[in-house]
């Protein structure tokens, strides 16, 4: 019951930021994919069920929003929400690389799958693949950076199971 | 070791995930049938509130700012706008002697911009306005730059617009002072941008000149600025001209919009 509200809440949250700054920042260029940032972290301290729940709900909030094309955010990050839940359970390392690396392939699986309905001609790849390049370069350092900072203040590490890097037997 | 090669749990994740992919690509395929209006409202009505809280913080640091140019504008402003009505009554003389019908007259409901949705542009915005207010569908919003949208859909105290740049959007636009006349379509191609279709070869456009809503259709009244050409080239046809257009209204910074309330649709 505690993790379906704490679910409710993350998600009116992302949704919030990207309704509201993110989309503002966006056009000018700083495109920080916010949804799957948070399904990522769901995902990786809650385990794949509840990561693939998370993903298909703010994926279908997130669809109901934009009009066109209903289920093309929520089939991809109940996917990834499912993916990293189950890496979850293979890695070893609570590191701030992993981190990076994770939400790095969760932004990139997002925003291919998404623009790729944006794609008709090829002559509009060129700006799409900018656009992925510039989500990639933003999500994933600043994400790593935000999840650094939340373990720092909140004291503890994402994945329970695990040793973080830093506390980890030479 | 009764049924199948993954554990119980990993076998109800498994189903649960192929229940979500099944679901979302049903919806993919069948969503445009599905009359989704009514939720977007609840969703509209539900953040609403938490919108305004967001935006609050943005809000209060761009008011100071705002508040010192604003005064510089409304004074010019109040100087033009006696020219403006010495010249408007000029004009209405004018269109009497020629029989030529009245200009509509229409009234300004600001809206505040609470959410902006799309990618990789915002091509739909939710605005604090809505039924009550007097706004209909239909209703054309407007920002002190130019030309925003056209009111979609109509909640109680809110409403929500199709921008310039939704993929379904096309505005019957003229180049001022030269009168030549297109189609203003968003085109994704090779990025996405607003393009003045239909406009012939022979046509002479130059960078610079202001596109304007041309009237000929009844969704948009004549005279709204719609943008700036941006560029000239031909269409991958050849056939017409392709000219880039650059909104008017700035899009990354859209705090604050009007909506156009016919006043002759009101009367009884």
């Amino acid at each position: 019951m505690k993790t379906a509200g704490a679910l409710v809440w993350f998600i009116v949250a992302a949704l919030l930021l990207r309704s509201t700054a993110l989309t503002a920042l966006g056009t000018r260029g700083i495109v920080f994919d916010v949804l799957a940032f948070a399904t990522v972290v769901w995902a990786l301290r809650n385990g794949p069920s509840w990561g693939a729940t998370f993903g298909f709900a703010l994926g279908l909030a997130a669809d109901l929003d934009a009009v066109h094309w209903i289920g093309r955010h929520a089939l991809v990050l109940s996917l990834i929400g499912y993916a990293v839940g189950r890496l979850r359970a293979t890695l070893v390392r609570d590191s701030s690389r992993t981190h990076a690396v994770l939400i790095a392939l969760g932004t990139l699986a997002h925003q291919v799958w998404v623009l790729a309905f944006e794609a008709g001609d090829p002559a509009g790849w060129p700006y799409l693949l900018k656009h992925v390049g510039l989500a990639l370069a933003v999500t994933a350092p600043i994400g790593t950076v935000l999840l650094a900072l939340i373990n720092r203040v909140s004291g503890s590490i994402l994945f329970e199971h695990v040793v973080p890097q830093s506390r980890s037997a030479p | 070791m009764g049924g199948g090669f993954l554990p119980p749990a990993e076998r109800r994740t498994s189903v649960l995930v192929g229940v979500y992919a099944a679901l979302s690509l049903l919806l993919l395929l069948t969503g445009d049938r599905i009359p989704t209006a009514l939720l977007r409202g609840f969703g509209a009505w539900l953040f609403a509130p938490l919108d305004r809280v967001v935006l609050t913080v943005d809000r209060m640091a761009a008011a100071w700012r705002e508040n010192r140019s604003l005064h510089e504008r409304v004074t010019n402003l109040e100087v033009e706008n006696q020219k403006l009505r010495m010249a408007g009554v000029e004009n209405s003389e004018l269109r009497r002697y020629l029989k030529l019908p009245d200009w509509q007259s229409y009234r300004l409901i600001p809206a505040e911009i609470l959410s902006l949705s799309g990618e990789p542009k915002p091509t739909a915005a939710t605005f604090s306005t809505g039924d009550r207010h007097g706004v209909h569908q239909g209703d054309v919003v407007i920002t002190g730059e130019g030309l925003l949208g056209r009111v979609e859909e109509v909640y109680g105290g809110l409403s929500r617009a199709a921008l310039i740049t939704d993929p379904g959007s096309a505005i019957a636009c003229e180049i001022e002072s030269t009168g030549v006349l297109g189609v203003l379509r968003p085109s994704s191609l090779p990025s996405p941008r607003l393009v003045l279709t239909g406009v012939p070869l022979s046509d002479t456009v130059r960078v610079g000149q202001m596109v304007l809503t041309s009237g000929m259709s009844s969704r948009f009244p004549r005279g709204l600025r719609v943008g700036v050409v941006n560029g000239v080239g031909r269409d991958r046809g050849g056939l017409t001209l392709d000219i880039e257009v650059e909104p008017a209204a700035r899009l990354s910074r859209l705090r604050h919009a009007f909506v156009l309330v016919n006043d002759r649709r009101e009367e009884p």
